[in-house]
């Protein structure tokens, strides 16, 4: 307000010639005021230019730095985990693989040694059925004998009772072989 | 009005505003003969902007995240940087003149708003001399030097024989073109800012003592709506003066990064 209105009342009155007024007020005749300024001005301008500016840039240059290091990092962390994913569903799929293997031998091993164990015991049952067969037989052959010699012997008795007379031991004996052998064609 | 312009003794009781004896009471120094206001306030401009830069960044250059302060002057430092410097002027000049770039920027900044600063409210960018003068003639030497550098003679010959332009209008374009870029250009920057900031400046006094005067003084109840609402006005144009203050700060830094591009780069 002062100065507005001093401006008015200077710019209509001259009365005070020796004091600054009008426009003098804005643009001082007594231009110390420059001198001043430049003064000010340079010493901002170079505190920007060697400290202020390279201050920033370090301050921009450490910060990116910081950040492509953690990036770079993160990423090689990120490979890193993916290569070991990689390895650990490999590693479980040969697993799994393994187990589907080892569990088919099995089976197999168990089949094989099911039919060796079913052929080895019808193989064994053979044996002990001939075996009993033959024995069966030889049974029955040496029964077969002993009955022959007994059958003869007692005939003999039973006919000599009968007929009341020694009969040739040797011709008797003939005789009843020669009937137990028709005895036994008439038989087999 | 009587009462307003009222000089010499002052009487508390009968005038509303003192005014002073001699006006330049206003723009002396009490303690320093020779030093006046405006000087007194460059230098804290300067003292200021230094002190932001300082604090804001050198100091905590080690921090790889800065604190809330350090963040708001970085991203105002980086603006200047990528936006004008580099933004305007290209990548491949750009940062050798950021330093300069960012001094102007600041030192204007913290210069207007001394306009709407509390117990200060005096812009030193209205007085022609210290800032918009001082900085225009800088800001002058440096395109019109950077021009040579760059492009050698040729940058005064492109100027006054444009090329591109039919030979008989040369001469006219030419003059037209060396008047401007010489004369007008640190002209038109400097009294851009110093208009501005004297315009607000003035508009703020009259509204807020229109305001003050209309409150206190005497007379009926009737005047103080009117006192209100100068003193509401007054306060939108102090915030529309805190934009205007920022705001002539980027277009006078934008506009020198502006001349200096055309002067590094040949129009084509």
């Amino acid at each position: 307000m002062n100065l507005f209105t001093t401006l008015i009342l200077a710019a209509e009155d001259g009365e005070h010639a020796d004091e600054t007024s009008g426009i003098d007020l804005l643009l001082p005749r007594d231009v110390n005021e420059i001198i001043v300024g430049v003064i000010a001005f340079v010493i901002v301008f170079g505190f920007i230019w060697k400290v202020a500016s390279p201050a920033l840039n370090e301050m921009l240059e450490n910060r990116q730095k910081r950040i492509k290091d953690d990036l770079e990092a993160a990423q090689a962390e990120k490979a890193e985990a993916a290569a070991l994913k990689e390895d650990y569903a490999a590693q479980l799929s040969g697993a799994r693989e393994e187990a589907t293997r080892i569990v088919e031998e099995a089976r197999q091993a168990g089949e094989s040694a099911r039919a060796d164990i079913v052929s080895r015991a019808e193989g064994e049952a053979e044996a002990i059925k001939t075996r009993a067969n033959q024995e069966l037989e030889s049974e029955k052959e040496r029964a077969m004998t002993a009955m022959r010699g007994e059958v003869a012997g007692l005939s003999l008795d039973v006919a000599e009772k009968i007929v009341g007379q020694n009969l040739d031991r040797s011709g008797q004996q003939a005789l009843v072989d020669q009937f137990i052998d028709e005895l036994g064609g008439s038989e087999g | 009005m009587e009462l307003i312009l009222a000089s010499g003794e002052c009487n508390a009781e009968d005038e509303i505003i003192c005014v002073p004896e001699r006006v330049n009471e206003l723009f002396e120094n009490p303690f320093l003969g020779g030093v006046n206001r405006t000087m007194v306030l460059a230098v804290l401009a300067a003292l200021i902007v230094i002190g932001l830069l300082y604090f804001g960044i050198v100091r905590h250059k080690k921090r790889l995240v800065p604190s809330k302060f350090g963040a708001a002057v970085e991203a105002l430092v980086t603006f200047v940087r990528d936006e004008i410097a580099i933004g305007i002027i290209g990548p491949q000049h750009g940062l050798k003149y950021f330093p300069w770039l960012l001094s102007i920027f600041l030192v204007i900044l913290v210069s207007n708003l001394f306009e709407v600063a509390p117990f200060i409210n005096f812009p030193v960018s209205s007085r022609m001399w210290v800032v918009p003068a001082t900085l225009s003639i800088l800001t002058w030497f440096i395109f019109v030097i950077s021009g040579f550098k760059e492009q050698g003679f040729s940058y005064l010959k492109d100027i006054a024989w444009p090329p591109g332009v039919p030979v008989a209008l040369k001469p006219l374009v030419g003059i037209i073109e060396l008047v401007s870029t010489f004369l007008v250009r640190p002209f038109s920057l400097a009294v851009r800012l110093f208009a501005n900031l004297v315009a607000g400046h003035v508009m703020l006094t009259l509204l807020l003592v229109s305001g003050w005067v209309f409150l206190s003084g005497q007379g009926g109840l009737a005047k103080i709506p009117i006192g209100l609402g100068w003193l509401v006005v007054g306060l939108a144009i102090y915030a529309f003066e805190i934009i205007v203050a920022i705001l002539q700060a980027y277009i006078f830094t934008l506009l020198s990064a502006v001349y200096v591009q055309t002067a590094v780069h040949p129009e084509h």
